[in-house]
């Protein structure tokens, strides 16, 4: 280890084996004491993803709650019209579902900004319902 | 040859458990390193019960760290350097900043407990040589164990304590010299010639 230092005389020599002979003294169980708190850490961890995953849940639970209702109550007209719009593209036959197709696109893209936010907030919402159901069977990490 | 092929796949795989967060392989970390960890702390001026928490912070770090030890430094510098860093942030913290550019407040002694090989004499040298290093500023001291006692060269050394190789070398070169002052007073004589 010493190889690369050729200027090293005997003062530099007894430095060296003095100081390589000391032992530091360490508490016995400190390597025991540092696996539990390493495991409590991991478990503080894990449960603190859960506890976050569950609020987020739940927030989105009720803000879909909340959107639905703004919407219901604020714009009546506008729900009746999408709905209305959709249920009118699904009931026609053959060619007229699909030229239906192209006419709710008109809808949308005429207020993309208020059907924006309700995809964001309606997926949201669809991610909090299946963390709900399924929460526990999906990965965590 | 064969040999060193063996122990660097026995390497890699204690690396890959050690990275993979196997608590079996960090518990064998720990006990390889935690003499290190211990000195480092003591050297840098904490006491007790802060020697240990800081001991404690540093393998947590390094354990949450391990998956993005990329092994081109050595596992040996590169927890000195998060055990160095740490030390460092704790005093920062409690305002011990200026102690370790100053004098030591009182002696760090080496500990009672030596290796069996080691005769009376060398006893007593070992002793007296801790103490001398007691009495250095322990930016001092801290490179002269990584030096002396841990044999890392000033490129590691600079790495660890953040500073540049030069002000590594200052340090070393004081050092030694203020060693050299108080060995040869401790031991009477040429310390060149007799040890």
């Amino acid at each position: 280890m010493l190889r690369n230092r050729p200027n090293e005389d005997k003062f530099d020599q007894m430095l060296g084996r003095a100081l390589r002979r000391h032992l530091e003294q360490v508490p016995a169980d400190f390597t025991e004491r540092m696996l539990r708190r390493i495991e409590e850490a991991e478990k503080r961890e894990v449960l603190a993803r859960v506890v976050l995953q569950e609020r987020l849940a739940l927030a989105g639970s009720i803000i879909l709650g909340a959107a639905a209702i703004v919407v219901v109550v604020f714009f009546p007209g506008r729900v009746t019209a999408v709905f209305g719009s959709i249920a009118e593209s699904f009931t026609q036959q053959g060619s007229a579902l699909i030229g239906g197709i192209p006419q709710a696109m008109e809808v949308v893209r005429g207020q993309w900004q208020f059907y924006t936010v309700v995809g964001a907030v309606f997926g949201f919402a669809v991610y909090s319902l299946v963390d709900l159901l399924l929460g526990d069977r999906l990965p965590i990490a | 040859m064969v040999d060193n092929v063996w122990e660097q796949q026995q390497k890699d795989n204690w690396l890959r458990l050690l990275r993979s967060g196997d608590h079996e392989a960090f518990a064998e970390f720990i006990d390889k390193y935690k003499e290190t960890v211990f000195l480092c702390c003591r050297r840098l001026g904490l006491r007790g019960d802060q020697i240990e928490d800081v001991a404690s912070e540093t393998f947590l770090a390094a354990y949450n760290g391990l998956s993005r030890y990329s092994g081109r430094a050595e596992l040996s510098t590169w927890l000195w350097s998060i055990a160095y860093r740490q030390g460092i942030n704790y005093l920062r913290k409690n305002r011990g900043q200026r102690q370790l550019e100053a004098e030591p407040d009182e002696q760090i002694a080496g500990s009672k407990e030596r290796g069996p090989a080691a005769t009376a004499q060398d006893k007593e040298t070992e002793e007296i040589v801790w103490e001398a290093v007691g009495r250095l500023p322990r930016l001092w001291a801290m490179a002269v164990i990584l030096h002396y006692r841990e044999q890392k060269s000033i490129a590691d050394i600079a790495k660890i304590m953040q500073a540049k190789e030069n002000t590594v070398k200052t340090y070393l070169f004081r050092a030694r010299a203020r060693l050299k002052e108080i060995l040869a007073a401790a031991f009477g004589e040429d310390i060149d010639a007799e040890k």
